[in-house]
């Protein structure tokens, strides 16, 4: 690992969202956690993240409105999704609106781990 | 009174024989004296006049015949008496039976030796002609006004092509006059050229349907019937007759018919499709709702898979290396985890109904990805050896979707040659191999996987393509549907064949779309 990372995990599944901060944070890496859209979207406007990952589908602002809004102040966000339905539309929205890419739930984690060392 | 009965007797035998020979005469014959009076009947006279001949003589017209008549007689009898040449005259005469002839009459003045003066006459009963000729015209009255009236056209025309007759309706039909119908050239309401030999190429009896032309154009159909040669039709030497029906309403009918059959046809043909539509949107509104639920589901069971997955890999790396002896239950548990993905997915590509999403795509080097990809997630025992032969061909497919299309059929192969790869006896191949292969033939691009498994047997070819049916433990029996409705989204479609003990081999095609509008 060449240097720890600054991490958002955006899920409303809470599970989820801790056991990959759980994951990350094995690797040094500082993560942050957000159970809803506008959580995340305060996040990145106190603080400053070298990495996201989001889930899509979500009550309230969903994940890809939520990386819309957080891009429109912070035009170099580095986010990547994660859904449980590769073919959603909204998916598609996200990459054309600049996301890094996007992962299938179940996330193969090693790939991920992948990308993290990458941005590293 | 003076009759030449009462003869001469120097001469009495010679005149007597004359008389007697006049007599008998079928002839009709009588003299009158210069008064007019009758000095001679022949019995031939007397059943005209209706008389004997010893009561006639010494009576005039006047004792016989009504006064108009007598009147015309005796003006006749008259210009005879008044000239030296024999007269002719078509008379009426009715006799005192009421009895009426008619006659042709030859009147003559002679006189004799000694100066006296008669008028010889003759008739000759043209009765029966005259009735003949009556009748004649009477017929020919009706078969005129027949011509004249009836909705046929008629043309009569003699063997130089000459008309004879013309009728109304002909000239009705053509809309010309009858002189313009005769200084017109036949052969162009005909449509046939120049009319020259006409009436001997309708000499045969003949019977055809034309088209009646006006200034080049087509006015009326027409069914032609020739009477073929006649003779003694009223003209001299040949003549033909020719019968125009004008059949133009009869071709609309069947115009019409044909038309009317025709649009039946394509009603039931689309009533047909309607159904089948009708059936199609009931069945697409099913899988729609079906699609529509499995995409929840699928996100609602993927969330605590992914759980389930990150949990079990964040535990691996706690107790890895620390001899806890629980690395093969965390990777049961990430098989586990696949093989529900694996179902979510089939169930996905499913049911699945929106349109094909397609990109331009260099296909021999895309596939060429997923296969290596797939690859490394088979048991290593799997040979992959791909045969791709379209170059740098660029074809618009739905690169997430044909993916699966290709996983789907590349795991098959790999299951049915060692199932998972982890228990001894489903191997069931010595040297597993799988051989995928791409072209480009009429129909459009091909990908054929080949392997040289057990093959699948003739009942199970039957079935494979129906969904829910499997031959696996584990299987949805969705594969396989799968992977012909997303080949269906492509236009194309899947080709299964096998020999048992040898192989099987899958081909997947679809049409050949090198634009996105194409594609659309």
């Amino acid at each position: 690992m060449t240097r720890a990372l600054s991490i958002l995990v955006l899920d409303d599944n809470v599970d989820n969202a801790d056991a990959l901060a759980e994951l990350l944070s094995m690797d040094d890496h500082v993560v942050k956690v957000a159970y809803n859209g506008q959580d995340a979207i305060d996040a990145y406007s106190s603080g400053k993240f070298d990495l996201g990952f989001f889930d899509v589908m979500m009550p309230g602002k969903n994940g890809v409105e939520s990386f819309l809004e957080i891009r429109a102040q912070n035009p170099d966000a580095k986010i990547y999704f994660m859904t449980g339905y590769s073919a959603d539309d909204l998916v598609k929205k996200a990459i054309a609106g600049g996301a890094l890419g996007v992962f299938d739930k179940p996330v193969d984690l090693t790939t991920m781990l992948d990308a993290v060392e990458r941005a590293a | 009174m003076t009759t030449v009965n009462k003869r001469p007797a120097t001469h009495i035998n010679e005149i007597d024989a004359v008389l007697q020979i006049l007599d008998v005469l079928p002839t009709s014959l009588f003299i009158k004296d210069e008064n007019l009076k009758f000095v001679f009947s022949n019995q031939a006279h007397c059943r005209i006049i209706g008389s004997p001949a010893e009561s006639l003589l010494g009576l005039s017209d006047a004792d016989f015949y009504p006064a108009d008549q007598v009147k015309e007689f005796t003006a006749a009898d008259q210009a005879v008496l008044a000239s030296h040449v024999p007269h002719e005259f078509m008379e009426l005469a009715t006799a005192t039976d009421g009895s009426t002839i008619y006659s042709l009459t030859r009147k003559l003045r002679i006189m004799t030796s000694d100066g006296r003066i008669y008028l010889v006459g003759t008739n000759t009963d043209l009765t029966a002609m005259k009735t003949k000729e009556k009748e004649l015209e009477a017929k020919e009255a009706r078969y005129r006004a027949l011509a004249e009236t009836v909705p046929v056209g008629i043309w009569h025309l003699n063997d130089k092509d000459e008309t004879i007759y013309v009728n109304p309706f002909l000239l009705h039909l053509l809309g010309m006059t009858e002189s313009e119908f005769m200084s017109a050239s036949a052969g162009d309401f005909l449509g046939c050229g120049p009319a020259i030999g006409l009436a001997e190429m309708l000499s045969d009896k003949t019977r055809f349907e034309t088209d009646l032309m006006s200034n080049g154009k087509v006015i009326a159909r027409a069914l032609v019937v020739s009477s073929g040669w006649l003779e003694n039709a009223g003209v001299a030497g040949r003549s033909v007759m020719i019968t125009f029906v004008d059949v133009t309403k009869i071709a609309d009918l069947q115009n019409v018919n044909d038309q009317v059959t025709r649009l039946n046809a394509e009603l039931s043909q689309n009533i047909q499709k309607l159904k089948e539509t009708q059936e199609e949107m009931v069945r697409a509104g099913r899988m729609a709702q079906l699609g529509q639920l499995t995409a929840t589901v699928a996100h609602e069971l993927r969330n605590p898979l992914a759980t389930v997955r990150t949990s079990a890999f964040v535990l691996d790396r706690k107790v890895r290396g620390k001899g806890l002896g629980v690395e093969q239950q965390l990777l049961r548990i990430d098989k586990g985890v696949v093989r529900c993905d694996t179902i979510i997915s089939q169930l996905l590509d499913f049911t699945r109904t929106k349109a094909a999403q397609c990109k331009l795509i260099e296909f021999d080097s895309w596939l060429a990805k997923i296969v290596e990809e797939e690859a490394a997630k088979l048991p290593s025992s799997v040979v992959i050896e791909c045969t791709l032969g379209l170059g740098e061909l660029n074809v618009a497919i739905d690169p997430d979707r044909f993916s699966r299309c290709v996983i789907n059929i590349v795991n098959n192969a790999s299951e049915a040659m060692v199932g998972k790869g982890d228990v001894p006896q489903d191997q069931k191949c010595a040297a597993p191999k799988i051989t995928i292969s791409t072209s480009r033939t009429p129909r459009g691009i091909e990908v054929s996987v080949a392997d040289n498994g057990p093959g699948i047997s003739e009942e199970n070819l039957k079935k494979i393509r129906e969904p829910l049916f499997t031959t696996k433990a584990y299987g949805t029996g969705l594969g396989i549907p799968a992977v012909e409705k997303i080949l269906e989204q492509h236009n194309g479609g899947l080709e299964v064949s096998s020999t048992t003990g040898e192989g099987a081999c899958f081909t997947a095609w679809f049409p050949i779309k090198q634009s996105l509008e194409e594609a659309a």
